[in-house]
């Protein structure tokens, strides 16, 4: 297809609108509610051409290119047309500023500390400086505005965290609405009102806060204007550098560019091109880098402990303290404590130094208890066809998806962006959940089954599915036999009362598998961090492989991948992160190396403890020695997300105090402890070492990292397709009358290292308060509670002591709490699911009984 | 005077009800219709050249035949929001004669294989949806609607949704928007809800009026239909008459009769007393008319020709002793009070328009103003996002020119 934009003939390929064409030939048309990313508005109408053989006036960013169009867009009556407009936008906007005759000179004052609530003009505007409003005045060289100046006088909304709204300085592009809807599908914002009243608002005027908002923060970093602004930023002038990293607060692995200046963070957004993201992120990686990075909590210096204090001492004395101490456990006495969150560099060093250093195979972290460690010893077990890396797009390609274990916008934002891009786009979505998620409005079946009954509702389903399938030519497939026996073993007239689901939601959901060409079967740690995890999965693979669809696990941690790969083979020669806890209480490990996560030390009989980490906390009082670890932003290093991707990124700003990368540290350490091969000079002298030593890495190179976008972990897909045996109805923990209630626990993965994010931010406290037991209306009533009362919690393993909320999503009869790896001291729930008849589970399906506390 | 179509049945009582609806020749249509060839009705409607009479004039015969045969459901949307000031038409029509209505959304369904139908009608119209409510629900217990009618193996739903009030969801595309449930904004068109529409499904959306055409089409063919009014505009209008005149009300009448003789023959000509100064023909969106422009043909053409419009065929009388002024006033409230928001030009244009002729009014306003509002308004013209722009800029524009004189001695 050929146009010709004023002048200039343009070759184009597929459909674009005008202003796409134009943008992309370096022909500028003055625009400001289109945005790339969103669906067509043509409501700000400045962005209108003329176009030969066609009356009016067009908006081109809602015209598609034809093929021998010619298109002008520089008109002096378009251009007369144009500042009109704009003079109308003017007129109920603040202009002061902008058509003042010595805005050229006031370029000093634009860093000047908006105190003011109102904002009168430029000066006074969070925006200033990067306005695009702006931009299009001077472009269209606007310096009067025939009318009277309006002052709309809304009120400024600041009830919400993280960012204000003043809607006087809203021009009504309707991005923020269209991002809201399309992209994040969370729909908080809407116009209100109309004529001259019109205005963006939440349903009946609600903060954010009630109106379901991710706080993601898309509808600010797509405001052209001032209206919406990030609140941290007010004060703040503007920035001195900009760089890209990779955020490590989930296992999306988000590509952020953050702005700081003078060595110090200002804020966090998406890069706007390429990443896994692609120009998306949620709360944590928008708001909550530079609150940790710049935490009051950092430990900057390193410490021992002299006469029972911690004392500040030079890294030599540390580390020489620590190396003399060390030295004298080994084996099963010591164990050392990783993290998934640190990068592929710093977890290499520290399994390395474990086994030459520290001469133990106790090496545990999160790692071990995640879905991607049951599903590789599935496949491994069962010499399975079947891989860990995917590509996130495939999963919009899917026309079926099947998710259970996760709440994905909360646990996997990016993942939930391209789930809804599917359904948007006409797939269907079943969700395996028992309680009730905000996401399941776009679910088409929502299987709400009783917890833990996992393995009888995937078997049901299996069965409904070939009942509903005319021939799928399974019976070539080895272990078809004896699946099949198992699911005629099921009754249906049963299902209802083991699963808690009717037979026709079975029927519903197999018709929908059925119809679908792609299926996608997403789960999360919900469905393996219990002792019948791999039971589970086994059900939902030969529900999968009954549709030849594809399983997607879905860790949680950051680098999770990275830190599986980086203990390749090794995993399960020592104790597991649970055995580790119950072993420093039991006083069977005498010497710990805490660079991960661990619940609260305060009990623990263990003779010398080190933490390397970035933040303090409670476990320090028992610390012999504390060791500040950099966090990501001022490390370089790879981290490995979800789909498999490897990521280098660099570091964005200098060392805080003395705090080294981990990976400095520990070799420090071991060199110290006498032992050759540690000498690294940087990141990437390990990094060579890795692509020598760990298998996923074997053909990746520094410079391949740093060239490519697209590098994956090496894995070789081989093995069989086949049906897994298992049993087919497992019965849950059945509640008894002495447990009554099921206790749903969700890991929560809003922490970094050793910092609770919840602690750092009051603004995530007010949206992912995960402090309460959560109980439904119903129990509520039965046990005469209220929200913020007091109670104990008591289950066969122990017992604990939390307040609650009551919550209509949860059904009767479960309960519902959160894990945190850094639990603060007045609400842990390690005594209930670090059951001790298991290894390598943290209990997430519990039976317990509650009552009023005090 | 001339056969009535649309209103035969208006004197008649208890007509509204299916006995005596079927009595009267009623359903006939129906059981004619559902033993052609949808295809056969399809031609049929297109020599007809039935213009749409909600406002535009777009034939319904080529509307329908550009709803794409694919494999999706298709929807039928009458539009009942009669939002127009000065248009009561559709409301008489559903009131007296619903099964007529109910007749016409039944072949056109089956004409255009649609399984289901909304009637989008006017909050306000409480009665009259209640009205239609009790003769769907006739109509089904009579097997005229629901499954199978008629044993043709046909299936057809009617539902009754009520808007909440606002004008701009008379516009076909903000009607579907709201039909979903949402706020009832514009949409972008291409693509035109004859390929996505409701619930991005093929849509056909026609008024009323126009549907309650259909049976009689149906019946007595196409040349009958065009016989009546003029070749290229064939058939009646419910002409509307308002204002200033002896006798006010609705006036079937064959298209093209002349405005000079409804207002003086059908309406009872100017109230005692009273001269005439203006008339607005087709409902508050078309341009004014001057005292000496009225010897003019009610159809489509015509009023086009005479650069105004017939819409709605609202005929709004206006005479000497009102005030060009306060008609002007009265435009521009509504519109800067109806428009939705979405575009610059007709959001903020029109506020200040509005503004501007209020000081006028109040007696603050300069000859500056009268330019300025001329100056909005072109700005408006063509260059919004729906056609709710033009509808408020064409009225304004044609009063400030032809009354420019009146305005300015009012300053
Ligand atoms: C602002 C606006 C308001 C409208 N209101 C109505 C209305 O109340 N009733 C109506 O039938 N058509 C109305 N229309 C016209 C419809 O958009 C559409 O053209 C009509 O329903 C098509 O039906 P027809 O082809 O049978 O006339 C309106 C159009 C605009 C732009
Ligand atoms: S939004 Fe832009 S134009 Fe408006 S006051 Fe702020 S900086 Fe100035
Ligand atoms: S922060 Fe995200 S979810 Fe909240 S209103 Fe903005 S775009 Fe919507
Ligand atoms: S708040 Fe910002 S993004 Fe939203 S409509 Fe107003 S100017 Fe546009
Ligand atoms: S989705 Fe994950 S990686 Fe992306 S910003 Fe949020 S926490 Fe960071
Ligand atoms: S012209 Fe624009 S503002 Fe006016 S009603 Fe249509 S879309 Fe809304
Ligand atoms: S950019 Fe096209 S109308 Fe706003």
């Amino acid at each position: 297809m050929k146009i010709i934009i004023d002048g200039k003939r343009i070759e184009l390929d597929d459909k674009k609108t005008i202003l796409e064409a134009a943008r992309e030939n370096g022909i500028s048309i003055p625009s400001l509610c289109d945005h790339q990313r969103l669906s067509p508005f043509a409501g700000c109408r400045l962005c209108i051409v003329q176009i030969k053989g066609r009356k009016g006036y067009p908006p081109s960013c809602s015209t598609y290119a034809e093929d021998g169009m010619e298109v002008k867009t520089k008109t002096p009556s378009l251009q007369r047309l144009r500042r009109e407009i704009l003079e109308l936008i003017l007129s109920e906007h603040p202009n002061a500023c902008l058509i003042c005759t010595e805005k050229e000179n006031c370029d000093e004052f634009k860093s000047t500390i908006r105190k003011v609530g109102e904002t009168t003009g430029c000066v006074l505007c969070p925006n200033n400086g990067h306005c695009e409003l702006q931009d299009v005045v001077d472009a269209l060289k606007v310096d009067k505005v025939r009318f009277p100046s309006v002052y709309r006088e809304l009120e400024i909304k600041k009830e919400d965290p993280f960012f204000d709204r003043n809607y006087n300085l809203c021009i009504l592009c309707g991005r923020c609405v269209r991002v809201c809807h399309e992209v994040r599908g969370a729909s908080t914002l809407s116009f209100t009102y109309r004529g001259s009243q019109a205005v963006v608002g939440t349903v009946l005027d609600r903060p954010h806060l009630e109106s379901g908002c991710q706080f993601c923060g898309a509808c600010v970093d797509v405001c052209p204007t001032g209206a919406l602004s990030e609140r941290a930023l007010k004060y703040e002038s503007l920035a001195d550098d900009t760089a890209a990293t990779i955020c490590p607060l989930c296992s999306m692995g988000c590509k952020l560019e953050v702005e700081s200046k003078d060595g110090r963070i200002l804020s966090s957004r998406p890069a706007p091109e390429g990443g896994v993201n692609r120009g998306q992120v949620c709360v944590k990686g928008r708001f909550m880098i530079k609150n940790l990075v710049h935490s009051p909590r950092r430990i900057l210096k390193p410490m021992i402990r002299k006469d029972k204090e911690l004392e500040e001492v030079t890294w030599d004395e540390a580390l020489d303290f620590v190396a003399c101490r060390l030295k004298k456990y080994k084996g099963k006495e010591v164990a050392l404590v990783a993290s998934s969150q640190v990068t592929c560099e710093d977890n290499f060093i520290l399994q390395k130094f474990s086994r030459a250093a520290l001469r133990t195979e106790n090496i545990a972290s999160p790692v071990s208890v995640s879905p991607l460690s049951t599903y590789r010893e599935l496949v491994q077990e069962q010499g399975l066809k079947a891989g860990l890396n995917f590509r996130i797009e495939d999963i919009s390609k899917a026309n079926v998806l099947f998710l259970s274990g996760a709440d994905l916008p909360v646990s996997h934002p990016i993942v939930w962006l391209e789930v809804l891009k599917a359904v948007k786009a006409g797939a269907k979505l079943v969700v395996a959940s028992p309680q009730e998620l905000s996401l399941n409005r776009y679910a088409s079946v929502w299987l709400r089954n009783k917890p833990g009954t996992e393995v009888a509702l995937f078997s049901y389903l299996s069965k409904a599915f070939l009942e509903s399938e005319e021939d799928g030519g399974h019976s070539r497939v080895e272990g078809f036999g004896s699946f099949k026996k198992s699911l005629d073993k099921l009754d249906f007239s049963q299902v209802a009362q083991t699963t808690g689901v009717p037979k026709e939601k079975f029927m519903q959901t197999a018709e929908l598998l059925l119809e679908g060409e792609t299926s996608a079967f997403l789960f999360g740690a919900g469905l393996t961090q219990n002792p019948w995890g791999a039971q589970n999965l086994a059900a939902l693979h030969n529900l999968a492989l009954l549709k030849s669809g594809r399983l997607y696990p879905l860790g949680l941690e950051n680098n999770l991948r990275g830190a599986f790969e980086m203990n390749n083979g090794h995993s399960d020669k020592g104790l597991s992160i649970d055995q580790v806890f119950r072993a420093v209480h039991s006083g069977s490990i005498k010497a710990l190396y805490l660079a991960g996560p661990l619940p609260d030390l305060q009990k623990a009989k263990i003779e010398f403890l080190v933490i390397q980490g970035s933040f303090m906390n409670d476990n320090m009082e028992k610390a012999d020695a504390v060791l500040p670890a950099a966090t990501f932003a001022e490390t370089d290093g790879t981290f490995v997300n979800v789909e498999g991707r490897i990521q280098k990124f660099q570091k964005v700003i200098g060392l805080s105090g003395e705090a080294q990368p981990d990976w400095w540290i520990t070799s420090r350490l071991a060199k110290k402890m006498g032992h050759e091969g540690f000498g690294y000079k940087n990141q990437a002298a390990v990094m060579k070492e890795i692509s020598r030593d760990i298998p996923g890495f074997s053909k990746i190179s520094n410079t391949k990292l740093d060239n490519d976008d697209e590098v994956f972990v090496h894995e070789e897909v081989k093995g069989k397709e086949k049906f897994i045996p298992f049993k087919p109805v497992l019965a849950p923990e059945e509640t008894g009358q002495k447990y009554p209630l099921l206790m749903s626990v969700d890991y929560n993965l809003d922490y970094y290292r050793n910092l609770a994010l919840t602690q750092e931010s009051k603004g995530l406290r007010m949206i992912r308060d995960s402090r309460w037991i959560k109980i439904s209306p119903e129990d509520a009533k039965r046990l005469k509670l209220n929200d913020g009362d007091t109670v104990v919690v008591d289950s066969v393993s122990g017992k604990t002591q939390g307040r609650v909320r009551i919550s209509g999503a949860l059904p009767k009869g479960v309960v519902g709490a959160n894990f945190l790896w850094n639990e603060d001291s007045d609400f842990s729930l390690v005594p209930l699911s670090f059951s001790s008849s298991f290894k390598n589970h943290i209990l997430n399906i519990i039976p317990v009984k509650i009552k009023r506390g005090k | 005077m001339a056969e009535k179509v649309l209103t035969q049945h208006f004197g008649l009582k208890n007509v509204y009800q299916i006995d005596e609806y079927i009595k009267q020749g009623g359903y006939e249509a129906v059981k004619k219709a559902l033993k052609l060839k949808p295809e056969e009705i399809l031609e049929e409607m297109k020599k007809a050249n039935l213009r749409g009479r909600g406002g535009a004039g777009f034939p319904a015969g080529v509307k329908w035949g550009f709803v794409p045969k694919v494999d999706k459901p298709k929807y039928l949307c009458v539009n009942a929001d009669e939002g127009e000031p000065g248009t009561f038409k559709d409301r008489y029509i559903m009131s007296h004669n619903p099964h007529m209505l109910l007749e016409g959304i039944i072949i056109t369904s089956y004409c255009v294989g649609i399984h289901s139908a909304y009637i989008y009608i006017r909050g306000e119209y409480e009665a009259v949806a209640l009205r239609l409510e009790e003769a769907i629900s006739e109509a089904y217990d009579k097997g005229y609607l629901g499954k199978n009618i008629l044993n043709s193996g046909f299936d057809l739903d009617v539902s009754v949704h009520r808007g909440a009030g606002a004008y701009i969801c008379g516009e076909e595309t903000a009607l579907l928007e709201s039909l979903e449930g949402k706020r009832g904004n514009p949409r972008l068109k291409p693509p035109f809800p004859a390929s996505v529409g409701l619930f991005q499904c093929p849509t056909v959306i026609n008024n009323v009026e126009t549907l309650s055409n259909i049976p009689q089409i149906i019946l007595n063919g196409a040349d009958w239909f065009t016989g009546k009014g003029l070749p290229k505009d064939g058939g009646t209008r419910i002409f509307g008459v308002s204002g200033m005149v002896e006798k006010p009300g609705i006036y079937e009448l064959p298209i093209g009769t002349n405005l000079k003789d409804i207002i003086n023959k059908h309406a009872g000509g100017m109230k005692q007393g009273k001269k005439l100064k203006a008339v607005i023909p087709g409902g508050m969106s078309a341009p004014v008319l001057k005292a000496d422009e009225i010897d003019i043909p009610m159809d489509f053409d015509s009023l086009v020709n005479a650069e105004s419009m017939l819409g709605s065929a609202a005929i709004i009388v206006i005479d000497t002793g009102t005030s060009m002024l306060d008609v002007l006033k009265a435009v521009t409230k509504f519109y800067s009070h109806e428009s939705c928001g979405l575009c610059t030009p007709c959001r903020i244009g029109t506020s200040w328009i509005n503004k501007i002729v209020k000081r006028m009014a109040e007696g603050k306003g300069s000859k500056k103003d009268i330019d300025d509002i001329v100056r909005l308004a072109s700005n408006i013209l063509g260059k919004t996002l729906c056609p709710l722009g033009d509808a408020a800029a064409m009225p304004i524009l044609s009063i400030a020119k032809k009354f420019r004189k009146e305005l300015e001695s009012r300053l």
